[in-house]
């Protein structure tokens, strides 16, 4: 029995035991956790509680020794043998001690005579009173800090926090705050920055001295933080002080994108990474200074776009800094390029902006689109010479033009084959995925292009590709074109185009647009529906209503390129944007005369540009072809119709193009308008774009400052010409351009022409305008005449001619005298005003009758008239037609008209020929380079002579030797033939060896006249042989020697036989 | 201004002094035929689109209204005069009393130059020049029709205007209206066929089959291409058809022996009239320069292009087998050449009388519109056929008579029918 009472009594005990254990560990978890007990009462009833968990109470004492604080313990507590402790630890440190003792000795147990449990129990009530302390402990320092920033001001915190953790930044804004101070004028903040600025150290002279300025002992901005923010809060209000302190440290975030941009070390594609990386930083709040932000803008414009300062000009007040991040994912670069995008790519750029950022006219401003587009850097051009060893080519530019032309077609075929740089190939590819498989355009934008003054209009090459074929066709083809544009930059053409504006000298590189081409496919070709240019000023005007700047467009069906250029076969529609009713064509014939009849576009199957005749492709493709509705008219016998809403029935419908319905019922002259003129307020000059339309949207490609071509700039006009020297002037709707070396005027006298009898006499009159017009030097004579040239129906409102007649004249002036009261409208030569335009045949209405002009009659009237010369049959018609040979009558001179449209002055004046004057000026600016290539009527007399020299007068039966026309005269053009007469008294044979003699000579001064000028000109030599017969009689040109006009120059014969004779 | 100056007025005056004396005119005819018998002088204020307001000069000239109500042209042109008007009111008379049409002839316009005008602008103008004289035109009275820088929507405002005083839709008032407005169908065909109607009965009289003839044709625009496709029709071969080139400025004569197919060659040539010289070398056409068309050998040479296109000198060039010339373009034929080719026995079609088809189907609108009621292509082009047949007949008995040139038959025989009308009505 007792044997088996004796475990349950056991058991029974050490239940007992640990119940008294627990009894104790939850009086002591009560005490640590109720609230707001002071802590020695949590300490004086553990030590109560301790005892009754242990096996012994009755002789059981506790004590709490808390570490440089109280010690607790129970009455009976003292340092027995029978001693058990635990260490109270928080945060790793002992902060005390719990002890339990027995005061006598009893059995033996786990721990002497204290149970594992009871261990435990010690152990774990030390544990929580650590937890507890630790507690306390926190609660104590977060109530102190609360009460201490309470007490100190929330921008202390922050410099607390700087102070710690990022003293550089502190740094910068104390630097800052102390400059901030200074500025608002706080007195004592001077001092301070004498302590932290150099500059200031000193005398304010010191600095002007030319000696390096001695830096002072090295003072710590740090150390003077404290002061700079005390004296910071007696000036400012707390919250002001926040807020600045807050705007410094996000605008020190940007600090990088300083750094990469104020380093002119940074290459691109760091420059590249900073924007990408400020671009991700910018959602968490990067806020910049207006003038950091400025400074931003204008650094990157300078950087990545242009470093002209009248583009950072305009363009800082469009271009954002996000407007970075978008695009430069899509510019190839070298590696450590330091290129730009160049002129095309940022004029486009900054129009595109402004459109988007004007407030006005947005209601036509919406919705214009720029196309797609991929730069390569203007400095990848010499990457790519360099990584193929073409470093010779860089000189080309100061190579005689003679070698450079000739060069020319073996450098594009060395760029052909030469291969892109592994990195640009793979940014090449990359633009290729991007594009897909549309046409390209791969263009030129140079930076010498963007400079205002030169636009380079067409020296530099665009070129189309299909883009069809697999990738690698594809890539291949493109890589081709690039190689071909950056060849154009060494092509005789844009060389002999900087030498004339004095940009020789100056470092050119050429960066790559490759653009989307603007287009939808109609059957298996590519194109717009229509694309043009436009112009601020209009320089053609076709009637009086017109202003200047009522602007220009120039509109083509299908691609732009027939737009751009002038056109010798076809005609572009022209229409004034600000005055869209006055049209330039009226009557059907003008209406179908002028209509763009031919077009150009992309064939995809044979992936090339191609012409195609508009009619053929409307039959095939007309209703597949987009808003053809608006760009067609209806052609019936008397008159055009703009398609009703059945359309055009091409197979059987006649129909031109007249771009009636766009013009008349879409708002698209508005757009055009909106978009000159917002262009033209925000840049501060008048432009020219390049547009087009795919069908659904409207597209901008192009935008610079308008360009004048050669013939079409504003002529300067001097104050201070002779009057003497001066034919007339006018001031009445005046276009701008240069008229030189006129050596003919022909002299319609409107009086006399008015009082002609007979219709015959007034139809003659026009045959032999006709006449003159074939036989007179081309664009070397001026037609001057009464009003309304090549009226049609009635030959009484004038001369009645066609542009066949006229076409080779290089001015048509129209001289409205007043009639009674009134002085009739300018006719613009309205009927073929087309022509003109195309051909460049300048156009100026005179009015004698107006006082305050010149008009020299006398001169015109009375001068000796060659036309009895010329066209004996005509006599009867002597006082009417007046041909004046201007050198033979001036001493060598030739008449000049400058026209200027910005000074709304033009004026004739006698002058010696332009090649002459342009050498003396070359020669004052040191520019003679091309002295030998532009003298074209120096060498063609030195050829002559050559010639002549070397003639064998005995073999050939030559008697004399005389050279005439422009090469005598001076004003030979690069055109220009060389007019031969040769006296010949020889027989038959001798003459025809003498032919073929000089058809060796013809070939070879073809040859050497091509490579000087780069015209094509089949048998320069005009060679007239004339017999004594014909010197007798004085026919054909015999009349030549001794004329008075143009009179033939003798030259030496067979002068170089005898000195190799002798 | 110089008395002795050109003036077109005083050339038609004399002109018609000269016929007078040879039908031996008493003088009141004399006098009422060489004047207008009325004139109407006057000014039409047009506001500009910019508010303003500009006064344009503008005229009415009834020549003689003896035969029916007068007919003539309308023509803005900043040069016009009223002697040039009256001088075409004069022409206007004879033309229409050549063709045996019930009209008289008369000339109007506005000294404006269109090319300063906006289409607004030229509205206001067109309808204002009919405020200011609508009661003394009108269907009975006078007919406007297009002429020089005026064009069919010109006439439309007009007519517009002219309905709106008048009260009424009025479609005769005017001609050369667009085709489906009141406008007359076979108008595009009627030139180019009356040119080869007369020719045709130019051939029977000399008894020779169309069939087996050939011939040459100076230009290629809707007057020639029509008259191409009735010659060939006819069963004639035409060889040679010259146009001009703009963009060499110059012309071409396109040649095939065996005969040319205006189908073909209308398939490569430009609205303007004008052949594309690459493409027709291709289809097998000889290209010569222009002047090659009039040295073809040929049977009938058809100018169509220019005044003044035959002269002496190229009647050297006009090959003996050439019988009859057509003178499609007014003056194409120099009164010294047209001597030298009637003295080689060539027989000249005078331009009045070999466009007699236009004047007529501008009648045939008119009479339709006055009827309201339109006939079908076939008819309008059966009585052209019918009526220029008979004309021609007419004029070329006449001549035969009193033994002169159809040229010289032709203004007699005009100015006969206006003389005697006025007589007949007791005017004279």
């Amino acid at each position: 029995m007792t044997e088996i009472a004796k475990p349950l009594d056991n058991l029974i005990h050490q239940l007992r035991e640990r119940a008294k254990e627990l009894n104790c560990l939850y009086e002591v978890q009560e005490l640590l956790s109720a609230p707001n007990i002071p802590i020695d009462e949590i300490c004086e009833g553990t030590i109560l509680a301790l005892p009754p968990g242990w096996q012994y109470p009755d002789v059981c004492g506790a004590q709490i020794a808390l570490l440089g604080g109280k010690t607790y313990q129970t009455p009976i507590f003292a340092e027995t043998p029978w001693t058990q402790s635990a260490d109270i630890v928080a945060q790793e440190q002992i902060m005390g001690k719990v002890s339990v003792c027995y005061t006598e000795e009893r059995p033996l147990a786990d721990e002497g005579p204290f149970l594992k449990e009871e261990r435990k129990l010690i152990d774990t009530i030390a544990e929580q009173f650590g937890f507890y302390l630790l507690h306390q402990q926190l609660r104590q320092v977060f109530q102190e800090q609360m009460q201490e920033e309470e007490r100190k001001s929330e921008w202390e915190v922050i410099l607390d926090l700087l102070k710690r953790t990022d003293p550089g930044l502190l740094t910068r804004i104390t630097s800052k705050m102390v400059n901030y101070l200074f500025w608002n004028k706080v007195k004592e903040a001077e001092r301070l920055i004498r302590l932290v600025n150099p500059v200031l150290h000193e005398n304010h002279d010191t600095l002007g001295e030319n000696r390096p300025y001695q830096q002072g002992p090295e003072t710590g901005i740090l150390s003077i933080s404290d002061q700079v923010f005390t004296l910071a809060s007696q000036h400012l209000s707390s919250s002001a002080i926040v807020e600045n302190i807050q705007r410094w440290i996000k605008e020190d975030r940007s600090a990088f994108l300083v750094d990469v941009l104020a380093n002119p070390g940074s290459s691109l594609a760091e420059i590249s990474a900073a924007i990408e990386r400020f671009h991700l930083l910018s959602p968490q709040g990067i806020e910049l200074t207006p003038p950091r932000e400025r400074w931003f803008r204008t650094s990157l414009i300078r950087r990545v776009l242009s470093d002209q300062p009248w583009f950072i000009g305009v363009a800082k007040d469009y271009i954002g800094i996000d407007d970075f991040g978008g695009f430069m994912r899509r510019v190839v670069f070298p590696a450590g390029s330091h290129g730009k995008l160049g002129g095309k790519s940022s004029g486009l750029f900054l129009a595109e902006l402004i459109l988007r950022e004007s407030p006005q006219r947005q209601e036509y401003l919406q919705g214009i689109k720029t196309p797609k587009t991929w730069y390569l850097t203007s400095d990848s051009i010499f990457y790519f010479i360099g990584y193929n060893n073409l470093e010779d080519i860089i000189v080309q530019k100061y190579k005689d033009l003679a070698q450079v032309r000739q060069e020319y077609p073996f450098l594009i075929n060395l760029f052909k084959n030469s291969t892109q740089p592994p990195e640009i190939i793979k940014g090449l590819s990359l633009a290729l995925d991007d594009f897909g498989d549309v046409p390209l355009i791969v263009r030129s934008s140079s930076l010498l292009e963007d400079r205002a003054g030169a636009a380079f209009a067409g020296k530099y090459k665009s070129l189309f590709i299909a883009n069809r074929g697999s990738k690698e066709e594809r890539l291949e083809a493109l890589m081709d074109a690039i190689a071909e544009v950056f060849a154009s930059m060494f092509g005789p053409d844009p060389i002999e185009y900087r030498y004339e504006n004095g940009l020789i000298d100056n470092h050119e590189e050429m960066g790559i647009m490759i653009q989307e081409v603007v287009g939808t496919q109609v059957g298996h070709y590519y194109l717009p529906a229509y694309a043009g240019v436009a112009f601020s000023n209009n320089d053609f005007r076709w009637s009086s209503r017109i202003r200047r700047e009522d602007g220009l467009v120039r509109i083509v069906p299908g691609l732009g390129t027939r737009a751009v250029d002038r056109l010798s076969d076809d005609y572009p529609a022209l229409v004034a944007p600000g005055n869209p009713n006055l049209r330039v064509n009226i009557s059907l014939d003008e209406i179908v005369r002028y209509s763009p009849n031919k077009v150009d576009l992309i064939n995809l199957d044979a992936r090339s540009f191609e012409t195609l005749e508009i009619r053929d492709l409307l039959k095939a493709h007309g209703q597949e072809y987009p808003l053809v509705n608006q760009l067609v008219s209806i052609l019936h016998p008397d008159r055009v119709q703009v398609p009703g809403t059945r359309g055009v029935d091409f197979e059987h419908q006649e129909c031109i193009v007249t771009f009636e319905g766009l013009i008349s019922r879409t708002p698209f002259l508005k757009q055009v308008e909106a978009i000159l003129k917002t262009l033209q307020e925000a840049l501060g000059y008048p432009v020219d774009i390049e547009f087009a339309h795919d069908g659904a949207n409207f597209y901008l490609l192009q935008c610079r400052a308008q360009s004048y071509g050669e013939d079409s700039a504003a002529a300067e006009i001097p104050s201070d010409i002779p009057n003497d020297e001066v034919i007339f002037t006018a001031k009445r709707y005046i276009t701008n351009g240069l008229v030189s070396d006129i050596t003919h005027i022909v002299y319609v006298d409107p009086i006399l022409y008015n009082q002609l009898a007979t219709q015959q006499d007034m139809i003659a009159v026009g045959q032999v305008v006709g006449r003159l017009n074939k036989i007179l030097p081309r664009r070397q004579f001026i037609l001057m005449g009464p009003g309304r040239w090549g009226s049609r129906g009635d030959i009484k409102l004038g001369v009645s001619i066609t542009y066949s007649e006229i076409n080779n004249t290089a001015m048509l002036i129209e001289i409205a005298r007043k009639q009674r009261d009134y002085t009739p409208d300018p006719s613009f030569g309205t009927h073929f005003f087309q022509d003109l335009v195309e051909a460049s045949i300048r156009y100026l209405p005179l009015y004698p009758d107006d006082p305050s002009i010149v008009f020299d009659e006398a001169f015109l009237t009375t001068t000796k008239s060659i036309l009895l010369d010329i066209l004996p049959d005509f006599a009867h018609l002597s006082e009417v037609i007046r041909v004046i040979d201007v050198p033979a009558v001036t001493g060598g001179r030739v008449l000049q008209v400058l026209m200027n449209a910005d000074r709304e002055l033009a004026l004739a004046r006698l002058t010696r020929p332009s090649q002459v004057l342009e050498l003396e000026a070359r020669k004052d600016r040191g520019r003679i380079y091309r002295e030998a290539t532009n003298l074209h009527w120096q060498w063609r007399l030195q050829a002559a002579e050559n010639i002549g020299a070397s003639i064998d007068p005995e073999r050939f039966g030559v008697a004399s030797f005389y050279v005439f026309g422009s090469a005598n005269n001076a004003t030979a053009g690069p055109e220009s033939d060389i007019d031969l007469l040769i006296h010949v008294r020889g027989d038959k044979s001798q003459q025809e060896a003498l032919l073929t003699w000089l058809e060796g000579w013809n070939n070879c001064l073809s040859e050497m006249n091509y490579q000087r000028t780069g015209y094509k000109v089949s048998g320069l030599l005009d060679v007239h042989l004339i017999t004594d017969e014909d010197i007798r009689n004085r026919t054909s040109f015999a009349t030549k020697i001794g004329a008075v006009s143009d009179a033939a120059r003798p030259i030496a014969i067979g002068t170089a036989k005898k000195k190799n004779g002798n | 201004m110089n008395p002795n100056a050109y003036n077109p007025f005083e050339i038609a005056q004399e002109q018609f002094d000269h016929i007078a004396s040879v039908l031996e005119l008493n003088h009141a005819a004399r006098d009422l035929l060489r004047t207008p018998i009325r004139e109407y002088h006057f000014s039409i204020p047009v506001r500009m689109d910019d508010g303003s307001t500009n006064i344009y000069r503008a005229f009415r000239i009834q020549h003689n209204d003896a035969r029916g109500p007068c007919k003539g042209g309308m023509r803005f042109h900043p040069l016009g005069t009223v002697d040039t008007m009256r001088a075409l009111a004069m022409w206007n008379t004879w033309r229409c009393a050549v063709v045996d049409l019930p009209l008289g002839g008369s000339m109007g316009g506005a000294v404006c130059d269109l090319h300063n005008l906006s289409l607004g602008e030229q509205e206001r103008l067109c309808r204002g020049w009919v405020r200011q004289i609508a009661r003394n035109v009108g269907p009975e009275w006078d007919i406007p029709s297009p002429e020089l820088m005026t064009s069919p929507q010109h006439m439309l405002w007009m007519l517009d205007e002219y309905e709106t005083i008048h009260g009424a839709k009025s479609p005769g008032f005017i001609t050369g209206k667009p085709e489906d407005i009141g406008g007359s169908s076979g108008r595009k065909e009627s030139t180019g066929y009356g040119l080869m109607i007369a020719g045709r009965e130019a051939l029977k009289e000399l008894d020779i089959k169309p069939g087996n003839t050939k011939a040459s044709f100076q230009g290629f625009g809707n007057t020639a291409q029509h008259a191409v496709i009735l010659y060939k029709r006819m069963g004639g071969v035409v060889t040679c058809i010259s146009s001009w080139n703009q963009a060499d400025q110059t012309s071409y004569a396109f040649c095939k022996k065996p005969g040319i197919d205006p189908d073909e060659l209308l398939a490569i040539t430009n609205p303007f009239g004008e052949i594309n010289k690459v493409k027709a070398i291709e289809l097998g056409y000889e290209c010569l320069p222009g002047e090659a068309w009039v040295e073809q050998d040929v049977d009938i040479l058809v100018p169509t292009m220019l005044e003044n296109e035959i002269t002496p000198e190229k009647v050297e060039k006009v090959s003996r087998r050439v019988s009859i010339i057509i003178e499609g373009a007014d003056g194409a034929i120099n009164p010294a050449a047209e001597g030298l080719l009637t003295q080689r026995g060539v027989k000249v079609i005078p331009d009045i009388l070999a466009n007699a088809g236009a004047v007529t189907s501008s009648y045939f609108e008119q009479v339709q519109s006055n009827m309201n009621y339109y006939w079908k292509q076939d008819e309008v082009l059966g009585k052209l056929d019918v009526h220029l047949t008979s004309i021609y007949i007419d004029i070329s008995d006449f001549a035969r008579n009193r033994k002169i040139s159809l040229r010289d038959a032709v203004y007699l025989i005009a100015v006969d029918r206006v003389a005697r009308a006025c007589q007949e009505r007791g005017w004279v």
